[in-house]
C-alpha cells in the first residue's frame, strides 16, 4: 500500500493511498463533525455534516466519501463549512425529538450543544416533528425503537446487514416520513436476535436497551470497566457500566481484537445473573439432609479434615477435582496445584473432556498443539470455510459474523458438514448431510475424491509430514475403498455434492476448518479429527495465515483451563505428566520435592465419576461445573455421585449437582473477579472486577488456597491474580512472555516465550509441535456405531445448544432477557417421523433410551433433522436430556457420545 | 391459485421480489397483498422479512390494507394541479362518499393520488387500474364511473 502525503487545515498528515479521508482525519484527531460514518460500516453519506472543502474540487464535500491521493489538499473547518453543518444539524433537529432521559451516549446532542442549537434562539427552522406522526415499536424483549429520535443514517441497518451478516433491518415508507423496521414493522416478530448491534451504533437514542432504562443515567457516575465476556470461547471484550454497584450495561469494545465491538445476545443483554437474588452468598453445610449456614472457617475447616481423613483411609488416590472453564486461569491453576501437590495425584479434570477432547488428542498427536491454528479474524479473508458440526451462529455468533462477512462480501465458500440443519446453511455454498455418526466415511471419501484428481500437495508431504509419501502412500490404500458410490452409501450424502466439496477444499487458497462438538462428541470423535487432519496435511492447507484447523471453544475459559495444566494427563503448557523433567522444574518452581508430585496419569471426567461408582474416589471437589445435568448418562452420574463420602461443590448458584454436596462454598461471578482466560485462538484476556461479590462469598483461587493451607500445605503467598499469573508463566513455557502490564490494552495469543515476543497469530507456520517437528498422518476406517437404531430404539438422537442459553443454563437463564427469547425445552422431529409414529406438532412426548427416560418433552416437527433422527438442547434441567445419552467413551480421548443415542418416542 | 402457488412460479432469486409482490397483488380480489404472502415471499427468496415489507410499502402501486376492485389514482403532479386537479379530486370523493385514501362501501373504488402519470398534454389525469383518462371535467367523471359500475 502506497503511504502519501495530504494536508488538512495545513496540517501534513501520512496516509495510506485510498483510505478513507474522514477516518483519516479522525486518526490524527482531527474531529469533522459526523452522524452516519461509523469506521465498521460502508460510508453512507447521509448526514453530510462531514463536508470538507477540497482544493480543486467544486463546492462542499461529504469527506466520508472521499478517497485520500497524494497531495491531497483539504479544508476541514472554515465559517463557510461551519455555517453550512449548523445549517444541517438546525434542519436535522426539525425532525426530532429532542428530549433526553440520559440513558445512552447521544452523539447528535453533543453536536447540538457544539454548535450552540440547544439555544431555540439560534434556531432557523420550527420544530415539526410531532405532526409528523412517527411511530414507535416497543415490540422487542431487549430494545425500544422511536422514529421521532431517528435520523435515518443508516447505521443501524448497516451494522445489521455488513457487521453481523444479518440483514434483519430496513426502512419503510418514503422521505421525511421514513423510518427503520424490523420485521413486517414489529420488531418483536422478525428475525431479531437480540445482538444490540443497532443499539451500539445509533448515534442518537432512537433504538436503546431496554434493561434497566429507568435507572440508568450517565450524567450520574457509571463506571465503566472492561473486561472479558463469560459465556462462549470468542472472548468478546465488553465494557461493563456499572452503576450503584450493579452491571447495568454491557457494550462491545471497539476496535479491539476479538469482537471489534460486536456482541451476541448473551453477551450483551447476558449479566444479570451476576446480580440475581439466588446467589450464593454463604458457605452451606449439609446437616442432617438439610444444608444450614456457616461460616468460612467451620466451612474451610471441615473441607480439609474431610479431605485428610479420606486420604488417610483410603490413600492418595482417592480424592479428584473437576475444575472450571468458567473461572480464571489462575482459579484454576491453584486448583490444579491443589489436587497435584495436596491431594497427592493428577485426577483432575474438567468439562473439556466432554467437549472438544477428541478434537484436541487428534490434534495433539498429529500437530503437537490442541488449539486453533489461526486467528478468528482469519475468517474474515478465507475463500473456503469447512465447518463440521458446528453450529456457530447460534454456539460462537460473533465468529460468525466473520464468517458470513467473508461468504457475503467477497464469496467465500462455505462447505457445512451437518446432519442437521443450523442458520449457516443459509450462506453456505455447500451443505453435506450425513447420517449420525458416518463423518468418517464421508471424509475419507472426499481424501479420495483428493487422491485421486491428484489435488494433493506434495511438496508439503514431503516436506512437513512425517515419512512424507510413504505416509501418504498409506492413506491413499486406506481411501481406496471409499468411493463416491461407496461413500453415498453409508452417508446418504449424493456423490456429487461430496466430490464438489472436497475440490474446492482442495483448491482454496485460505481454507479454514472449524469443527465443533458434532465431529468431537462422539464415539470416533478423535477419528473424526484425525480424517480431518488427513485431509488437511495432504492438501497443505495448514501453517500459514488463513489456512489451517481451529475448535471454537464452548466456554469462556475451555481453552485456558487446559492451558494451565487442569488435566489429568499434562502440566501446565500441555507437558505430560509422566515427564520427570518437567515435573522437577515444576517441583523446584513450586518449592516442593519433585518425589511429592505423581508421575502417573490421573483420571479423567468420566473416569472420575466411574471410579467414584466403583469405589476408587471416595472424595470429590467440583468448582464450577454442574456434572448433574451435563454428564452423560446422568442416572450413573447420579449413583456415583451419592456413593461419594464426602463432595464440595463450590458455585455461584444452587445447580442440579449441588443437592448431593456436602458443604456448599459461595464463589464470586465474572465480574467480581479478576484475573485472565484464554480464548478459542489462544489469545490470554484480562478479567477485571467491576462489582463486589454478594454476600461472603469470595473469589475461587482464594477459597482453593484456603483448603490447601488448612490441610496442611499452603499453595503460595499470592496478594494479586498478577502473582499467580506470573508463576504459570513461569512453568507454562507458552506463556513464559506473557504479564499483566502486557494485556492491559489487548489480548496476546500463545505461544509468547518471551517479554519481547508479540505473541503468535498463526501456528505451524515453519514447523509442527510434535518431536520431530512434522505433522503425523493417521489413516482411519469407517467404523459402524455400537449403538444403533433397532426395533424397541428406532430413532437416533442428537443433542446440542442454541443461541439463548448456555450450557446448563445455570447463569443464562437469570436473565430475563435472554428467557424471553427462549425458554423451553424441545425435540425436533422430522415430518416423516412425526406421521410414522403419530406424533403432532407441540405435542408433549415421552423420550425414552437403553439408559433412562424424560417426559412432557415438546415436539417440534421440522425439517431441519434427518428422517430416523432427533435433535434437542440439553440446557434445560426440567427436560435432562443426559439421562438418555451413554458414558461409552472415545478410547483416546475419553470423549462421550453426546450425538448419538438410539431412542424411542411414546405420545 | 394459492399464495403459495403463485410464489413457486417465480425463481427464489432475489431480483424478483418485485414481480412476485405484483403478480400477488393482482391475484388477490381486494387489491393488496396480504400479511401471509409477504411471509412466504421473504420464506421463498431465503431474506427477511423487513426486505420485503420495506419494498413492498415503498412504492404507492403496493398495498397492504385490502382495497377496492378499482384503484383510482388522480395525478396530483403540478401540470393537474395548476388545471385544477384538486376540483376533481373533491368531485370524485363526492361521487365516491369517500375521502382519499379510502374505499367505497360496496368495495368497488379506492380513491388515491398519484404522481405525474405523464399526461400532461391532455390534462388533468387519471389511471383507474391500468387504463388512463385525460382531459377530466365533471361529465367526463360521471362518464367514466358510469362505465365501471355498470
Amino acid at each position: 500500500m502506497k503511504q502519501i502525503t495530504i494536508t488538512i487545515d495545513n496540517q501534513k498528515i501520512n496516509a495510506t493511498e485510498g483510505a478513507n479521508l474522514l477516518q483519516v482525519a479522525k486518526d490524527h484527531d482531527i474531529a469533522i463533525p459526523h452522524l452516519c460514518y461509523h469506521k465498521k460500516l460502508s460510508p453512507t453519506g447521509a448526514c453530510r455534516l462531514c463536508i470538507v472543502k477540497i482544493e480543486g474540487q467544486r463546492g462542499m464535500v461529504a469527506s466520508c466519501a472521499v478517497h485520500v491521493s497524494d497531495g491531497m489538499k483539504v479544508t476541514a473547518f472554515d465559517e463557510e463549512l461551519e455555517e453550512a453543518r449548523k445549517y444541517l444539524l438546525d434542519y436535522l433537529l426539525s425532525e426530532h425529538n429532542e428530549e433526553y432521559d440520559g440513558t445512552y451516549h447521544d452523539e447528535f446532542r453533543e453536536l447540538i450543544y457544539k454548535y450552540g442549537l440547544n439555544n431555540k434562539e439560534n434556531r432557523r427552522f420550527p420544530s415539526i416533528w410531532k405532526e409528523l406522526g412517527y411511530p414507535a415499536d416497543e415490540t422487542s424483549p431487549v430494545l425500544a425503537y422511536d422514529a421521532a429520535k431517528c435520523i435515518r443514517c443508516f447505521r443501524c441497518i448497516k451494522g445489521c446487514d455488513e457487521v453481523q451478516g444479518k440483514n434483519v433491518l430496513s426502512f419503510t415508507n418514503r422521505g421525511i416520513l421514513s423510518y427503520i423496521i424490523g420485521g413486517f414493522d414489529k420488531w418483536g416478530e422478525s428475525e431479531c436476535d437480540g445482538c444490540g448491534e443497532c443499539i451500539q451504533l445509533c448515534p442518537t437514542g432512537a433504538i436503546v436497551e431496554k434493561p434497566h432504562r429507568e435507572s440508568i443515567n450517565i450524567e450520574n457516575g457509571i463506571k465503566k470497566v472492561r473486561s472479558t465476556c463469560p459465556y462462549c470461547g470468542v472472548g468478546c471484550q465488553l465494557e461493563l457500566w456499572v452503576q450503584d454497584g450493579k452491571v447495568v450495561r454491557s457494550n462491545g469494545v471497539e476496535g479491539v481484537s476479538p469482537n471489534d465491538g460486536r456482541l451476541c445476545v448473551k453477551g450483551r443483554f447476558g449479566y444479570d445473573y451476576v446480580s440475581h437474588p439466588d446467589r450464593l452468598t454463604t458457605p452451606l453445610i449439609k446437616k442432617d439432609g438439610k444444608f444450614a449456614e456457616a461460616s468460612w472457617d467451620e466451612a474451610l475447616d471441615l473441607v480439609a479434615r474431610k479431605f485428610g481423613e479420606i486420604k488417610e483411609k483410603y490413600g492418595r488416590k482417592s480424592l479428584a477435582g473437576y475444575a472450571s472453564a468458567k473461572t480464571t486461569n489462575e482459579d484454576n491453576y491453584l486448583f490444579m496445584k491443589l489436587v497435584r501437590l495436596v491431594f497427592g495425584n493428577n485426577n483432575v479434570d474438567y468439562c473439556t473432556r466432554l467437549c472438544h477432547a477428541s478434537t484436541v488428542t487428534a490434534m495433539l498427536r498429529s500437530l503437537g498443539d490442541g488449539a486453533g491454528s489461526n486467528s478468528i479474524e482469519d475468517y474474515e479473508t478465507s475463500d473456503c470455510m469447512l465447518v463440521t458440526g458446528n453450529n456457530m451462529i447460534e454456539t460462537h455468533p460473533v465468529t460468525a459474523t466473520f464468517v458470513k462477512y467473508a461468504a457475503q462480501r467477497h464469496d467465500a465458500k462455505i462447505i457445512i458438514i451437518d446432519p442437521k440443519w443450523t442458520p449457516l446453511v443459509k450462506d453456505a455454498h455447500i451443505w453435506l448431510q450425513p447420517r449420525l455418526g458416518s463423518d468418517v466415511a464421508l471424509l475419507n471419501g472426499m481424501i479420495r475424491v483428493i487422491v485421486k484428481e491428484d489435488l494433493i500437495d506434495r511438496e508439503f508431504i514431503e516436506k512437513r509430514v512425517e515419512d512424507g509419501m510413504e505416509a501418504y502412500e498409506a492413506l491413499k490404500a486406506l481411501v481406496e475403498k471409499y468411493t463416491p458410490e461407496y461413500t453415498e452409501e453409508i452417508t446418504g450424502v449424493p456423490a456429487e455434492l461430496m466430490q464438489e466439496a472436497a475440490r474446492i477444499y482442495a483448491k482454496a487458497e485460505r481454507p479454514l476448518i472449524a469443527t465443533g462438538m458434532g465431529y468431537s462428541q462422539q464415539v470416533t470423535g478423535t477419528h473424526n479429527v484425525f480424517c480431518l487432519i488427513n485431509m488437511m496435511l495432504i492438501t497443505g492447507q495448514i501453517g500459514r495465515e488463513g489456512a489451517g484447523l481451529n475448535p471454537p471453544r464452548g466456554q469462556n475459559n475451555v481453552q485456558g483451563v487446559s492451558d494451565v495444566g487442569a488435566s489429568p494427563f499434562t502440566y501446565p503448557g500441555y507437558i505430560s505428566v509422566e515427564d520427570e523433567e518437567n515435573r522437577r522444574k515444576v517441583a523446584k518452581v513450586w518449592g516442593v520435592d519433585p518425589d511429592e508430585l505423581d508421575g502417573e496419569k490421573g483420571l479423567s471426567t468420566v473416569e472420575i465419576m466411574q471410579a467414584a461408582y466403583d469405589g476408587g474416589i471416595r472424595g470429590m471437589y467440583i468448582m464450577g461445573e454442574n456434572p448433574m445435568l451435563t454428564d452423560p448418562n446422568l442416572n450413573h452420574t447420579e449413583e456415583a455421585i451419592k456413593k461419594l463420602e464426602f463432595l464440595v461443590v463450590q458455585d455461584i448458584f444452587h445447580t442440579e449437582t449441588t443437592p448431593y454436596a456436602d458443604v456448599i462454598l459461595p464463589a464470586t461471578a465474572f465480574a467480581e473477579s479478576e484475573g485472565t482466560y484464554v480464548n478459542s485462538d489462544r489469545r490470554v484476556l484480562r478479567v477485571r472486577k467491576a462489582v463486589d461479590p454478594p454476600g461472603e462469598s469470595r473469589q475461587d483461587w482464594e477459597i482453593v488456597a484456603e483448603i490447601a493451607r488448612r490441610m496442611g500445605k499452603p499453595l503460595g503467598n499470592y496478594r494479586h491474580e498478577s502473582d499467580i499469573w506470573d508463576e504459570i508463566a513461569k512453568t507454562a513455557p507458552i506463556f513464559a512472555g506473557i504479564s499483566y502490564d502486557r494485556l492491559e490494552q489487548h489480548g496476546i495469543q500463545w505461544p509468547c516465550p518471551d517479554k519481547g515476543h508479540p505473541g503468535t497469530a498463526t501456528l505451524f507456520e515453519e514447523r509442527f509441535n510434535t518431536p520431530n517437528g512434522l505433522g503425523k498422518l493417521h489413516p482411519v476406517d469407517y467404523a459402524e456405531q455400537s449403538e444403533r437404531a433397532s426395533e424397541e430404539y428406532p430413532l437416533i438422537l442428537n443433542t446440542g445448544r442454541i443461541l439463548y442459553q448456555y450450557h446448563s443454563s445455570t447463569m443464562s437463564r437469570r436473565n430475563k432477557a435472554l428467557t424471553d427469547f427462549a425458554n423451553d425445552a424441545y425435540v425436533l422431529v422430522h415430518p416423516t417421523d412425526a406421521s410414522k409414529f403419530g406424533i403432532a406438532d407441540r405435542q408433549k412426548v415421552k423420550i425414552i433410551s437403553r439408559r433412562g427416560e424424560i417426559e412432557n418433552i415438546s415436539v417440534n416437527v421440522s425439517e431441519e433433522v434427518l428422517p430416523g433422527e432427533l435433535f434437542m438442547p440439553f440446557h434445560y434441567s426440567e427436560a435432562p436430556v443426559n439421562r438418555l445419552t451413554r458414558d461409552e467413551l472415545d478410547p483416546y480421548s475419553k470423549i462421550a457420545p453426546f450425538k448419538l443415542s438410539a431412542v424411542r418416542i411414546e405420545a | 391459485m394459492s399464495i403459495k402457488e403463485i410464489i413457486k412460479q417465480f425463481e427464489p432469486e432475489q431480483h424478483n421480489l418485485l414481480h412476485i409482490l405484483h403478480a400477488l397483488q393482482d391475484a388477490n380480489p381486494a387489491n393488496y397483498i396480504t400479511g401471509e404472502a409477504l411471509e412466504e415471499t421473504a420464506r421463498h427468496l431465503g431474506i427477511t422479512k423487513s426486505s420485503v415489507y420495506g419494498v413492498a410499502r415503498y412504492y404507492t402501486m403496493f398495498s397492504l390494507e385490502p382495497r377496492g376492485k378499482y384503484i383510482i389514482r388522480v395525478c396530483a403532479s403540478p401540470v393537474c394541479e395548476l388545471l385544477r386537479a384538486n376540483e376533481i379530486i373533491a368531485l370524485l370523493e363526492e361521487e365516491l362518499k369517500v375521502k382519499t385514501g379510502e374505499t367505497t362501501a360496496d368495495g368497488m373504488f379506492t380513491l388515491e393520488l398519484s404522481e405525474c402519470l405523464g399526461q400532461c398534454q391532455e390534462a388533468p389525469s387519471m389511471m383507474i387500474n391500468d387504463k388512463v383518462y385525460n382531459s377530466l371535467d365533471r361529465g367526463r367523471i360521471r362518464e367514466v364511473l358510469k362505465s365501471y359500475r355498470g
